[in-house]
């Protein structure tokens, strides 16, 4: 999921970083036009730790091992906060854990903050059409950490498969790149899970947090 | 007869000449040397976990757009190789693996290092991590202390 340096050609590379900008300005200007915009930043903090952390923590799902990601959780929590808070958690990752590179931050940014966008578009459906409700949280909230998770796992796939280098053995890498990306399937079950816990809990403890 | 005597005298001369010059020549030792400079690699994942199969890409310091060497990791991530010492300079070594990798570069030439990697170790991480969580925490804190305080029945 996160694309290291010296994977990727130069010019991916920098569309990743232009279409950053342009994602982290458009979430920026939308966060500004709240009411209160400093109001999130507590929670984008917090939840930006979580998100950095979360890499470390390794699951194993044979022949391979994910580790958690979170971004559809971020996506629900944080709504537009998601994106600015995804792109810290990820420079601080490439910094310290090396998850990730400096060159490839932008393209990751993408891979996994464009999902979390997603994911709290999903969420927000759940008042669509119908009283807010234990269950549609729940449903809502399992298809939101789920997606996100998935969505990413698929661009993260088709940049990887799109861009192997001619003097690898094309065949043996992305038969590789296939098997990593199906791990990702169990892993959008637990964060789907995890989600939607994380967001019951919110709306009986603290509701307007959901708001994002 | 006297000439034949002589002819067989002089060959014999020659010949004890030439043994000797040849013996001689036996004397003088020539020792030539090279240096065949092995370099072990072991790729892991950061969970320990050896990159069994993974891609090996080697640039030598002369061109770094066209991979020197490419390779297979074995079952254990052990991936060794013999450098071209005629070419000095830093050497990068990549492994890659279902869009995983990293670069290693290898001082090859005049100031050898034998030994190193690409990853800090597991206190400077913890501690570093550390550092960036109690950073997020405390940038939590000012912001919503700063909502506090806006609001109207605030306890100074």
């Amino acid at each position: 999921m996160h694309i290291p340096d010296g994977i990727l050609p130069a010019a991916v590379s920098i569309a990743g970083y232009a279409t950053t900008g342009v994602a982290t300005y458009y979430s920026l200007r939308k966060i500004n036009q709240k009411e209160n915009p400093p109001e999130g930043i507590p929670k984008a903090s917090l939840l930006t730790s979580a998100f950095f952390v979360a890499s470390w923590i390794h699951i194993p799902i044979p022949p391979t091992s994910v580790h958690l990601v979170l971004n559809g959780l971020l996506g629900v929590v944080l709504g537009y906060y998601a994106f600015p808070s995804i792109l810290i958690g990820l420079f601080f990752q490439a910094v310290l854990f090396q998850h990730g590179g400096l060159t490839t931050l932008g393209v990751n940014a993408i891979v996994m903050g464009m999902p979390a966008l997603l994911a709290s578009f999903i969420f927000r459906l759940r008042n669509f059409g119908g009283k807010e409700s234990q269950l549609r949280t729940g449903i809502f909230g399992f298809l939101a950490g789920a997606f996100g998770l998935g969505i990413a796992a698929l661009f993260a796939l088709l940049l990887l498969i799109y861009t192997i280098p001619t003097y690898l053995d094309v065949e043996v890498e992305r038969a590789s790149i296939y098997a990593l990306t199906l791990a990702h399937l169990p892993l959008m079950v637990l964060e789907g899970a995890f989600t939607a816990m994380v967001a019951l809990f919110l709306q009986r403890v603290k509701p307007e947090l959901l708001e994002g | 007869m006297m000439m034949k005597r002589k002819i067989l005298v002089a060959l014999f001369s020659l010949l004890t000449v030439l043994k000797l010059s040849v013996t001689a020549y036996a004397h003088g030792v020539r020792i030539e040397y090279s240096v065949n400079l092995v370099v072990e690699i072991r790729a892991a994942y950061d969970t320990g976990e050896p990159m069994a199969g993974g891609q090996v890409t080697i640039y030598a310091p002369n061109d770094l757009s066209t991979p020197w060497m490419t390779g297979i990791c074995d079952e254990q991530g052990h991936f060794t190789f013999s450098p071209d010492t005629s070419i000095p300079g830093i050497w990068d070594i990549q492994v890659r693996q279902s869009g995983h990798g990293d670069i290693v570069h290898i001082p090859i030439g005049e100031e050898l290092i034998t030994s190193g990697g690409t990853s800090y170790s597991t206190l400077q991480i913890v501690l570093m991590a550390a550092c960036v969580i109690w950073g997020m925490i405390g940038t939590a804190l000012y912001f919503s202390r700063r909502s506090n305080q806006n609001l109207p029945n605030r306890r100074v």
